[in-house]
């Protein structure tokens, strides 16, 4: 009998974006360990599992930065060298954590309530403001199933996933065939609205073309609109009023409507305010007929690190733990704010690049002090890094619970070993919790 | 040649995803991230070839990048660097107190240069270690 070469995994899911494709395979081949063929991924996830495989990007032992270049060392020099510039800064920084699975997620808390740091995640940079208004008004949502089998209206407003979440169209909202919506894309009616004729506008039925930043006026007017009001304007936002109406009736006359919104609306200028709009908007909306919203997360697990941040402190992100208790204030705690003020003095980093997705004079700032990164590839923030802590990278290399956009946990695939020395981010973030506590005397 | 009273935008883009995953530092990734997309009757007034590099600049920064027409048109006056360290060279960094900095829809100005080339994200990045 030969021996078999490749082992194949199936129902993988995908840690890539909030989606959480859940039908991936992979091909591993058995004697190499290494990902050599992916099924069923969008091209970004698939790429994800193939720049997994070690190679010149990948980092497979722990590195300290000495008189500028790095030099390989032991995990316990490593951790320790990490754990000394933890405790002496007097307001370090934990952020990142939307790209590795919930349970490191937890540790990650625990570890930022001993430093009394900040904890922050990348919503504080894409959704905050949506958990601000969630906050704020609630928000009537469900899970993408309800909408695969019953939406006959999508709207995409602020969000192309044609090109950030690539599979959302064909697994919940637009081409699939639903229990209720038996002929797929023939009984849907996609709205698409964008500043721009975007790849999702362009397959869409309507494209409702904004002008950018005005999105918190056209939502009003709708919900004017909505209550009868006679708005005395040619346009509103850049869109013919003609055109404006024509989308309330549209939204009013659908048996199941949901608006799916993304950095368009979160990142302009009304931030959250749009979001509390919108909310108020799906509340209107049904007085009329089913109307739901639900936010197009993009890291895989920022839904899960909002879950975890909120049942272990009561907040979601922006959290300050210098009292010894947990403080929520966006705008004061949040990791970008933080960093224009200048006032961190030591930045442990897991499972993100800031350094590339900062605005450049807060990244300034965070490379003025010493930087610890957990992290598996080069990347900007890495190579700038003091201390490279190299993990296994989840979901490919070790199991975990992975929030999707929708809150629903979902179980992360191991499908081969991690290269070299990694450990997970738990079991790092578990050794530096332990060397912090041993060198406080607790 | 330049442009002035534009709006810029940064979004993701597939090919800038891929690029991420696939290594920061590698080339595709500036091909991918390090461009600016214009509207086609904007980039005529601009009077250079595709791929020439061009300085972006607003209030909060400037960069340069490789210039590109927007498969995404018409969207006149609109300018659009995908998600990534060339447009955070440029973005606001105000987050109106709500944490979340204004990565969309500020005003910009685009000339075309003479001297001066785009780098690659860790040469950039690396520059703010330095400054």
């Amino acid at each position: 009998m030969v021996a078999k070469k490749i082992r194949t995994v199936t129902d993988v899911i995908c840690p890539f974006c909030g989606t959480l494709c859940d039908d991936l395979e992979v091909d591993i081949d058995i004697k190499e360990e290494k990902v050599i063929e992916v099924r069923n991924g969008c091209q970004i996830g698939t790429k994800k599992y193939f720049a997994s495989n070690p190679s010149d990007h990948r980092y497979d032992k722990p590195l300290i930065k000495e008189k500028g270049s790095f030099k390989e060392v032991s995990w316990d020099e490593a951790i320790d060298k990490a754990a000394n510039i933890l405790i002496k800064a007097k307001r370090p920084l934990l952020y990142g954590f939307s790209s590795t699975e919930c349970e490191a997620q937890g540790k990650g808390v625990e570890l930022a309530e001993i430093l009394g740091s900040i904890l922050d995640n990348t919503a504080s940079v894409c959704h905050g403001p949506s958990l601000l208004a969630i906050q704020d008004v609630g928000a009537p949502t469900s899970t993408l199933g309800e909408y695969k089998n019953r939406a006959d209206l999508i709207i995409f407003w602020g969000s192309n996933p044609v090109h950030a979440h690539p599979r959302h169209l064909s697994r919940y909202s637009d081409f699939i065939r639903g229990y209720f919506r038996k002929d797929g894309r023939n009984d849907r009616f996609i709205v698409v609205v964008d500043p721009r004729n975007t790849h999702t506008a362009q397959i869409a039925d309507i494209h409702v073309q904004i002008n950018p930043s005005e999105d918190y006026e056209l939502i009003n007017a709708i919900r004017a609109i909505l209550r009868g009001v006679e708005i005395d304007a040619d346009e509103i936002s850049g869109v013919p009023i003609e055109k404006v109406k024509e989308l309330v009736e549209t939204m009013k006359s659908c048996n199941f409507g949901v608006i799916f919104f993304g950095m368009g609306l979160t990142q302009t200028l009304s931030h959250h305010r749009n979001i509390d709009a919108a909310i108020c908007l799906v509340r209107e909306l049904n007085d009329h007929t089913k109307f739901l919203l639900t936010p197009m997360r993009g890291h895989y697990n920022v839904a899960g690190a909002n879950q975890v941040f909120s049942w272990q402190t009561g907040y979601s992100y922006s959290i300050d733990f210098s009292r010894g208790y947990p403080r929520y204030n966006p705008g004061e705690f949040s990791s970008v704010d933080v960093l224009m003020r200048d006032e961190i003095d030591a930045s442990l980093i897991v499972a993100s690049d800031p350094a590339s997705n900062f605005p450049a004079a807060s990244v300034k700032n965070m490379f003025k002090y010493p930087l610890i990164v957990i992290e598996p590839h080069h990347t900007p923030t890495s190579v700038n890094a003091d201390i490279i802590l190299p993990p296994a990278i989840a979901g490919i290399e070790c199991e975990g619970t992975a929030y999707r956009m929708d809150s629903v946990p979902l179980r992360l695939r191991k499908v081969k070993e991690a290269p070299g020395e990694c450990l997970t981010d738990k079991e790092i973030l578990e050794k530096l919790i332990e060397a912090v506590k041993k060198k406080k005397g607790e | 040649m330049s442009l002035n009273n534009l709006i810029l935008i940064t979004c993701r883009t597939i090919n800038q995803g891929v690029a991420l995953e696939g290594g920061k530092n590698t080339k595709e990734n500036v091909r991918a991230a390090g461009i600016c997309a214009f509207d086609s009757e904007d980039f005529k007034k601009l009077d250079c070839l595709v791929g020439t590099p061009v300085k972006v600049i607003t209030d909060h920064g400037e960069v340069i990048v490789y210039s590109t027409i927007s498969e995404e048109g018409p969207h006149p006056g609109i300018i659009f660097i995908p998600m990534g360290p060339w447009a955070n060279q440029v973005v606001n960094p105000d987050s109106q107190a709500c944490g979340t900095p204004t990565y969309k829809g500020m005003k910009a100005g685009v000339e075309v240069i003479q001297s001066g080339k785009v780098l690659d994200a860790v040469g950039l990045i690396s520059l703010l270690k330095e400054a």
